[in-house]
C-alpha cells in the first residue's frame, strides 16, 4: 500500500472520529470542527455504503433484494461495492446522483422524504447520513482507489449484559477495525437486533432495555460482520434459594452453574420406572421388556442406572439406532431407476456400511472422513454414496452438495453466500465458492453393469467462479484465508480438515446433535443452523461436550454415556414453579414424542405382532427401514403411510426439520381407529396367554401397564379398571380394550 | 495501423459468418449438416429408440415438431430456440448433452445457421427468403422555404451548477446545420461545424432527457423534468425560440418522447409505463397505450407517420398504429432495457439498442430482426477485472443516408452501414485505456447524432462535454 495513501486515510479517520465524538458531547463545539468535516472527502466504501446499510437501503426487503426495488438494485448489505458504485453513479445517467446540482440528487431527495419514496423517509436533512452523502456527491461521486482499508472485524463495548430487573437500560458502542490497523466508532452506522425482545430489546442506536426475566442475545451488524452480547434479565432474587443439587459429572456442573446464575431451580431426578423407559427408548429405540422392568426394579444396587446404560450401549440396538439416524440424515434411499446412481443395491451397500461402522464403534471422525474422500463404485463401495445420495440428482451438483455437506457435517448453512455474503454470519461469497470447489470435480461414470456408477475426481475440472468478481476460487476450507493448494482431488485435504480434532465446527456440531438426540433440544437449536446470531444457550456446556468427544477420540458411546449419567438427563419432566417457563436451559426434562419409527417398533414390541413394511422382508424393524421404490429417488419419500402420518423424515432434504414430532389429528385417528394398533391387538397372543394361565384380572391389568408404559398402575387406575372388568374376568375383549386404551395414551407415545 | 488491422479483422470475421450462414452456394440443411451432429450428440436420448421429454431429433419432421413441452426450434430465430439455448447454455447443469463437453463452436455455428436460414431439410428445400436492406434516401424534404434556423433568440441566463450537467439529449436538424444540446434547465443551439452558439431556450422545468426536431426542422421537442418531481414535453419554434406547446403533466421525468412527421402528435413515456399520445393542436390526450410492464425508455414515430414504436426497461418493444393507437406487433429480442429507437427515413427499418449490448435492425414488414449485433460495443477488459463489464448501447440514430450511429458504455461512437457493417469507430478519449480504477469513473457518451448533411458526428458525454468529428475520418476535431 502506498504509505502516503494510508497516512491520509489515517488522518481522515482521526478527523471523522473526532467529529463523531464531539457531536456526541455537545453540538456547540461541533461548529468549531467544521473545517475538519469539509476537508474530509467521503469514501464510497468506508462512508457512503455504511449509510446505505444503516438506513436499510440495501436490506433484503428494499433495494438489496435480488431484483432490487422499483428498478434500483443495491447488493444485499453491500457485498458488491463495485457493482453498487456502478448502479448508483453510472447505470442511469442524469437520475440517481446529480453532481452538477448535488442537493437535487434523487438519492438524497428520496432518503429525506423530499420526493415520494416507497421506503419512506430514512433520515433528516441535518443528519450526519445526509451530510456524508451530500459531500460525496459534491466531490463528484468519486470511486475509491483500490487501496481503501477493508473492515476486518467489529466489536461491542460489552460482551455480556446482566440486568437485575426489567426496565433498565445500557448503551452499547460498536467499534470497527480496518485492514490498515485503524479503528473507528461505527455505532451510528451499525444495525442492531435482539433475538428475544420480550427479554431485552435494543433500539436503532444500540440502547438495550431489559423487558422480562430470561436470557437472550443482542447483536450489532456492520459491514459483513455480526457480533453479539449475551443478555440476562434476572427474576427477582427474593425467595430464590439455590438447592445445590449434587452433580454427577461435568455436564451437571455446567448446567447448574448456568441455572444458578439465571435463578432457575432445576427439577428433581426422575424415578426408576421413568428412567428405565427413557433410557431404553433413547439408547435401544424400544420400550423395556417386562423382564427388564422386573429385573431393574428388583435391583437394589446404587449404580444400577449406570449398569443399565452400559448394557444398552453394548447392544446392537444402540448401534443400529444411530446407524438409522445417520442414514436418515445422509438421505439413504434406493430406487430401481439406475441413472440417478441410487439403485437399491447402492442404498443397501451404503446402509450396511453405515451400520457396520456403528457396530464396530468406528470413531465418528474416521466414519465421516472415509465417506468424504471416497471414490469408486456405488454398489460395491458403500461410503462413496455420500456423493450419490446427499443430493439426489442425475448429475453431481457441486453447489447444493457443498451446502448440504456443510449443514450435515458442520451444522452451518452457507448457501446464503451463493448470492451474497451471509447476512447474519461470517461466511462470504469467497468462502462459499472456495468450499464449492471441493466438489466441482466430482463426476459419475457408468460402471460395468447398468446399476453401477463410479464416482471419480475429474482432473480437468476447474474451481467454482464467484460471479461478483468473475474469479475462480480454488478449494479452500471454511474460515481459511489460503486455499488448500492441492493439485487434483482436494477431498482428502477436506476430510483431514473437517475431521481434525482442532476443527471445533465439526466436533461441536456432532456433540450438539448427540445432545439434542438425548435431551430433545440442542445447546444450539435448531441443530443445523449454527451461526453467529444463533449462539449456544450455554457455551461452556457445548465447549465441554465437544472437548469430551474429541478427548474420547470421537467415540459416540463415551459421550452418550456421560450424558445419560448426568443428573440433567435423568431429571423429571415435572417442572418446579421456578423453571416452568424455561424451555432452553435444561432445567427439567422435555416431553418428547417418539420418532415415527421408534413408535412403530414400540407398538410391535408391546403387542408382539410384527408389522410388514413394503419392499422389505418380514420382521424388518422400522428403524432399519429406508425408502425403497420402483422408480427414481429424487423426490421426498416417507415410505410407509405410518411414517408419513407420524412425521418420519421424507429424506427430501438434509434439514433436521424433516423429522417431525408435532402432534396432528391424523395421528390420533390412526392410533385409535387405524389398522396399526387394532390389528396388532387382535392378533396379539398376550391376553390369550394370560387368560389361559388363569391370571387374576388385577395381575393382567398390571402386566399390560408394565408392558406398555413400563410402570405399575396407580391405585386409582387399578381400582377403576378392575371395576370396568367387573364380572367379565374371562372376557378377552375387555382386556383388549384396556390394552387399546394404553396404546392410545399420550404416555405411550411420549418419552417422558 | 492498428485500427486498420482491427477493421480488416472485423471484415474477415463477418465474411466468415456469411459463409456459414449459407445464403449462397451451400445452404445448411438438416440432411447434410445437422442430422450428423444430432446423431452424434443427441440421438441416444432423443432418437428413435428413446425420446426423453418426448423429443425425437432423428427425423426432420419430428425435430421441427418438438417435444412434449412444444417446439424447440423457431424458424429464423436461433436466439428464441430452446434447442439452441440448451446446447449453448453456460451452466453445465442446464446444458445439453448432459455430463459432456459442450459441442464444438463450428457445430454451434451450423445449428445456428440452419435455424436462422429457415430450417432447410435438404438442398432442394426453400429457406427463408433473403431479406434485403436496400435503401434509397428520399430526395424531397417536406416544407417549403429555407431551412429553419434560430433567429436572434433572447439570451437565457445559465443556471449556476457545481460542474457541467451530463448531456442527456442531442438532436440534429434534418434540414440545417443545427444541433440542439440539452443542458441543465436549458437547451442550446449550436453550429456543428464551428461549435458556435446559435442561441438557447430555457427549460426551467428541469433537465431535458429527449430532444427531437420535427421533420420540417421548424419545431424542437424537448422532454424531461425532474426525477420523481415533474415531467413534460415542450415544443419550441426553432426560429423564434417561442414555446408553442406544453404537453403532459407527469409526476416523474419524461424519459422518452417523439413528435410525428406531420407535427400533429407527440408521444411521451417514462416511469408510468404508459405511452401517452397528445395532439399538438389542442394539447389533448389522444391515446394511452398500455402494454409495457416497466418504464418506457424509448419512443419513435415512423417518418411515414404510420407507426409508433416504444421500448421499455425490460427489453420489450411494441409497435402501434400511430393514428388509431391500435396494437400492431410486439418485437422481443432485447434482454435488458431498450435505450433508443430510431427509424430509417424510408420507414422500412427500425433500429433498437439496449443495455444488453445489442443493436437490432428490425425488418418492419416481417417483424423480425433483419440484422442483430450482440456485443456491438465490446468493452475493453482491463487487467485485474474478471467480472461482467457493462456493455450497454446507449443511443442510436440514423443518418439521412441510412447509416446508423450508436454510442455505448465502451466509450466509443460507432457508425454502421445500412447492412450492418461497422464503418467507423470513434473513442471519446483514445489515449486513456480502461483500468481497474477508471473503469467506473470514465465519462460515457450518452448521445450521438449525425448532422443533416452527414458530414459531422456529434456526441455528448456524462461529464457535459460535447464532441464533434468529421464523419469520413476518425480524427477528433
Amino acid at each position: 500500500m502506498n504509505p502516503l495513501n494510508s497516512l491520509s486515510i489515517h488522518a481522515r479517520r482521526a478527523a471523522m472520529w473526532s467529529i463523531w465524538l464531539i457531536l456526541r458531547l455537545t453540538s456547540a463545539i461541533a461548529a468549531e470542527d467544521e473545517t475538519a468535516s469539509v476537508s474530509a472527502s467521503p469514501s464510497f466504501r468506508s462512508d457512503v455504503m455504511p449509510v446505505f446499510f444503516r438506513a436499510g437501503c440495501n436490506a433484503g426487503t428494499c433495494h438489496g433484494s435480488a431484483r432490487g426495488k422499483d428498478g434500483f438494485m443495491l447488493s444485499l448489505f453491500g457485498y458488491d461495492a463495485r457493482g453498487d458504485y456502478e448502479r448508483v453513479v453510472q447505470e442511469m445517467p442524469g437520475r440517481r446522483v446529480n453532481a452538477a446540482v448535488p442537493e437535487q440528487s434523487l438519492l438524497l431527495l428520496k432518503a429525506i422524504g423530499g420526493v415520494p419514496h416507497t421506503g419512506g423517509k430514512l433520515f433528516d436533512r441535518d443528519s450526519e447520513y445526509y451530510k456524508t452523502l451530500l459531500r460525496w456527491i459534491e466531490e463528484g461521486t468519486p470511486d475509491d482507489a483500490t487501496t481503501v482499508p477493508d473492515t476486518v472485524g467489529i466489536a461491542l463495548s460489552q460482551v455480556s449484559l446482566e440486568f437485575e430487573q426489567a426496565g433498565q437500560t445500557v448503551s452499547l458502542q460498536v467499534t470497527a477495525t480496518y485492514s490498515d490497523g485503524s479503528s473507528r466508532d461505527v455505532t451510528s452506522l451499525a444495525r442492531f437486533f435482539s433475538n428475544n425482545p420480550s427479554v431485552a430489546a435494543i433500539d436503532a442506536d444500540g440502547h438495550v432495555k431489559s423487558a422480562g426475566p430470561g436470557d437472550t442475545n443482542v447483536f450489532a451488524r456492520f459491514s459483513r460482520f455480526t457480533v453479539g452480547a449475551e443478555t440476562i434479565v434476572l427474576p427477582p432474587a427474593a425467595g430464590f434459594v439455590w438447592p445445590n443439587p449434587p452433580a454427577n459429572n461435568f455436564i451437571d456442573t455446567l448446567v447448574f452453574d448456568r441455572l444458578q446464575k439465571l435463578r432457575i431451580i432445576p427439577s428433581d431426578i426422575c424415578d426408576d420406572e421413568t428412567f428405565l423407559r427413557r433410557v431404553t427408548l433413547d439408547l435401544g429405540a424400544r420400550p423395556p421388556t417386562e423382564a427388564e422392568y422386573q429385573d431393574f426394579m428388583a435391583d437394589t444396587a446404587s449404580n444400577k442406572r449406570s449398569k443399565k446404560i452400559d448394557e444398552l450401549l453394548a447392544s446392537d440396538n444402540f448401534a443400529d439406532y444411530w446407524a438409522a439416524l445417520w442414514a436418515e440424515q445422509l438421505r439413504v434411499m434406493g430406487g430401481n431407476y439406475s441413472p440417478d446412481a441410487t439403485h437399491i443395491k447402492a442404498a443397501d451397500q451404503y446402509a450396511k456400511w453405515i451400520r457396520t461402522q456403528f457396530r464396530t464403534s468406528r470413531p465418528l471422525n474416521e466414519f465421516v472422513a472415509e465417506m468424504v474422500s471416497a471414490s469408486g463404485s456405488n454398489i460395491s463401495h458403500g461410503p462413496v454414496n455420500l456423493y450419490t445420495m446427499l443430493v439426489h440428482a442425475p448429475h453431481v451438483q457441486a453447489k447444493p452438495l457443498a451446502a448440504d455437506f456443510s449443514q450435515v457435517f458442520l451444522g452451518v448453512q452457507i448457501q446464503c453466500a451463493e448470492c451474497h455474503n451471509h447476512p447474519f454470519d461470517r461466511w462470504t461469497q469467497d468462502d462459499y465458492y472456495g468450499f464449492v470447489s471441493f466438489f466441482t470435480g466430482i463426476q459419475r461414470k457408468p460402471g460395468v453393469e447398468p446399476r453401477e456408477k463410479r464416482i471419480y475426481w475429474d482432473e480437468k475440472s476447474s474451481p467454482a467462479v464467484n460471479p461478483v468478481d468473475g474469479q475462480g476460487k480454488p478449494a479452500k476450507v471454511l474460515g481459511a484465508i489460503e486455499p488448500v493448494g492441492v493439485t487434483g482431488d482436494p477431498r482428502a485435504a477436506l476430510a483431514a480438515w473437517l475431521t481434525s480434532p482442532d476443527n471445533e465446527l465439526f466436533s461441536k456440531n456432532l456433540a450438539n446433535r448427540i445432545w439434542a438426540q438425548l435431551l430433545g433440544r440442542g445447546v444450539i437449536d435448531p441443530i443445523d443452523d449454527i451461526r453467529v446470531s444463533n449462539p449456544a444457550v450455554n457455551a461452556p456446556l457445548l465447549d465441554a461436550l465437544s472437548k469430551r468427544l474429541v478427548e474420547s477420540k470421537f467415540d459416540l458411546r463415551s459421550l452418550v454415556r456421560d450424558i445419560c449419567h448426568s443428573r440433567v438427563y435423568q431429571m423429571s419432566t415435572m417442572p418446579t414453579s421456578s423453571n416452568v417457563r424455561d424451555t432452553r436451559q435444561f432445567s427439567h426434562a422435555h416431553l418428547r414424542r417418539l420418532r415415527a419409527d421408534v413408535l412403530l417398533d414400540s407398538v410391535v414390541a408391546v403387542t408382539g405382532v410384527p408389522r410388514p413394511l413394503n419392499y422389505w422382508p418380514p420382521g424388518t424393524r422400522a428403524i432399519d427401514y429406508y425408502p425403497r421404490s420402483s422408480g427414481g429417488t429424487e423426490g421426498p419419500n416417507p415410505g410407509d403411510p405410518f411414517f408419513a402420518t407420524f412425521g418420519r423424515s421424507t429424506r427430501g432434504t438434509i434439514c433436521a426439520c424433516e423429522t417431525k414430532t408435532e402432534p396432528t389429528l391424523s395421528q390420533v385417528m390412526h392410533l385409535s381407529v387405524g389398522d396399526t394398533v387394532r390389528d396388532r391387538i387382535s392378533a396379539s397372543p398376550l391376553v390369550e396367554r394370560l387368560l389361559e394361565a388363569q391370571t387374576p384380572p388385577e395381575e393382567i391389568i398390571e402386566q399390560l401397564f408394565i408392558r406398555t408404559l413400563s410402570r405399575r398402575p396407580t391405585t386409582s387406575e387399578r381400582t377403576e379398571l378392575r371395576e370396568i372388568v367387573g364380572d367379565a374376568v374371562q372376557d378377552r375383549l375387555v382386556y383388549e380394550d384396556i390394552f387399546w386404551g394404553l396404546l392410545n395414551s399420550t404416555e405411550f407415545a411420549f418419552n417422558h | 495501423m492498428f485500427r486498420f488491422a482491427f477493421l480488416s479483422l472485423v471484415v474477415t470475421l463477418l465474411s466468415a459468418a456469411v459463409s456459414v450462414r449459407g445464403d449462397d452456394a451451400m445452404p445448411v440443411t438438416y440432411d447434410d449438416h445437422i442430422a450428423p451432429i444430432f446423431k452424434r450428440h443427441c440421438f441416444q436420448c432423443h432418437g428413435e429408440s428413446k425420446q426423453e421429454a418426448g423429443l425425437n431429433l432423428a427425423s426432420y419432421a419430428a425435430a421441427v415438431k418438438g417435444g412434449s413441452g412444444g417446439a424447440v426450434i423457431v424458424s429464423g430465430r436461433s436466439s428464441m430456440s430452446r434447442l439452441f439455448q440448451v446446447i449453448t447454455a453456460e451452466d453445465a447443469a442446464e446444458r445439453m448433452p448432459p455430463e459432456n463437453e459442450p459441442l464444438p463452436a463450428e457445430q454451434f455455428a451450423l445449428v445456428k445457421a440452419w435455424i436462422d436460414t429457415g430450417l432447410r431439410q435438404n438442398a432442394g428445400s426453400a429457406g427463408v427468403p433473403t431479406r434485403t436492406l436496400s435503401f434509397t434516401p428520399s430526395v424531397t424534404l417536406p416544407g417549403d422555404g429555407p431551412p429553419p434556423m434560430p433567429e436572434n433568440l433572447p439570451a437565457v441566463e445559465r443556471t449556476k451548477t457545481a460542474r457541467p450537467f451530463p448531456i442527456l439529449a442531442l438532436a440534429a436538424s434534418p434540414r440545417a446545420p443545427l444541433v440542439a444540446v440539452a443542458g441543465y434547465e436549458r437547451v442550446d443551439f449550436i453550429d456543428p461545424e464551428t461549435r458556435d452558439s446559435l442561441g438557447a431556450v430555457p427549460f426551467p422545468e428541469g433537465e431535458p432527457h429527449v430532444l427531437r426536431f420535427s421533420r420540417s426542422g421548424a419545431v424542437l421537442l424537448a422532454a424531461g423534468g425532474r426525477p420523481v418531481q415533474n415531467g413534460l414535453a415542450v415544443l419550441f419554434d426553432v426560429r423564434s425560440g417561442q414555446r408553442v406547446a406544453e404537453l403532459g403533466n407527469e409526476t416523474d421525468v419524461v424519459i422518452a418522447a417523439d413528435i410525428s412527421a406531420d407535427e400533429r402528435l407527440v408521444a411521451i413515456g417514462g416511469q408510468g409505463r404508459v405511452v401517452k399520445v397528445f395532439s399538438t393542436i389542442n394539447s389533448e390526450l389522444q391515446h394511452s397505450l398500455v402494454k409495457h410492464t416497466d418504464w418506457v425508455t424509448a419512443i419513435a414515430f415512423s417518418p411515414d407517420g404510420q407507426l409508433l414504436a416504444s421500448g421499455d426497461r425490460v427489453g420489450n418493444i411494441h409497435l402501434w398504429d400511430a393514428v388509431s393507437g391500435g396494437v400492431v406487433l410486439p418485437l422481443s429480442e432485447h434482454k435488458a432495457a431498450v435505450k433508443s429507437l430510431a427509424w430509417r427515413s424510408d420507414s422500412q427499418v427500425l433500429a433498437s439498442c439496449g443495455e444488453d449490448g445489442s443493436i437490432v435492425w428490425w425488418d418492419i414488414a416481417k417483424g423480425w430482426p433483419a440484422i442483430s449485433k450482440s456485443d456491438a460495443h465490446p468493452p475493453q477488459r482491463p487487467a485485474g477485472i474478471n467480472a461482467k463489464i457493462a456493455n450497454g448501447v446507449l443511443d442510436a440514430s440514423f443518418s439521412s443516408q441510412g447509416e446508423l450511429i450508436t454510442c455505448g458504455r465502451d466509450q466509443t461512437i460507432r457508425v454502421w452501414s445500412p447492412d450492418g457493417l461497422l464503418l467507423q469507430s470513434l473513442t471519446l478519449d483514445a489515449e486513456v485505456k480502461p483500468t481497474v480504477t477508471n473503469l467506473r469513473t470514465r465519462t460515457l457518451p450518452l448521445r450521438a447524432v449525425v448532422t443533416f448533411d452527414g458530414k459531422t458526428i456529434v456526441a455528448g458525454d456524462s461529464a457535459g462535454k460535447l464532441y464533434t468529428w468529421p464523419s469520413d475520418t476518425n480524427r477528433k476535431k
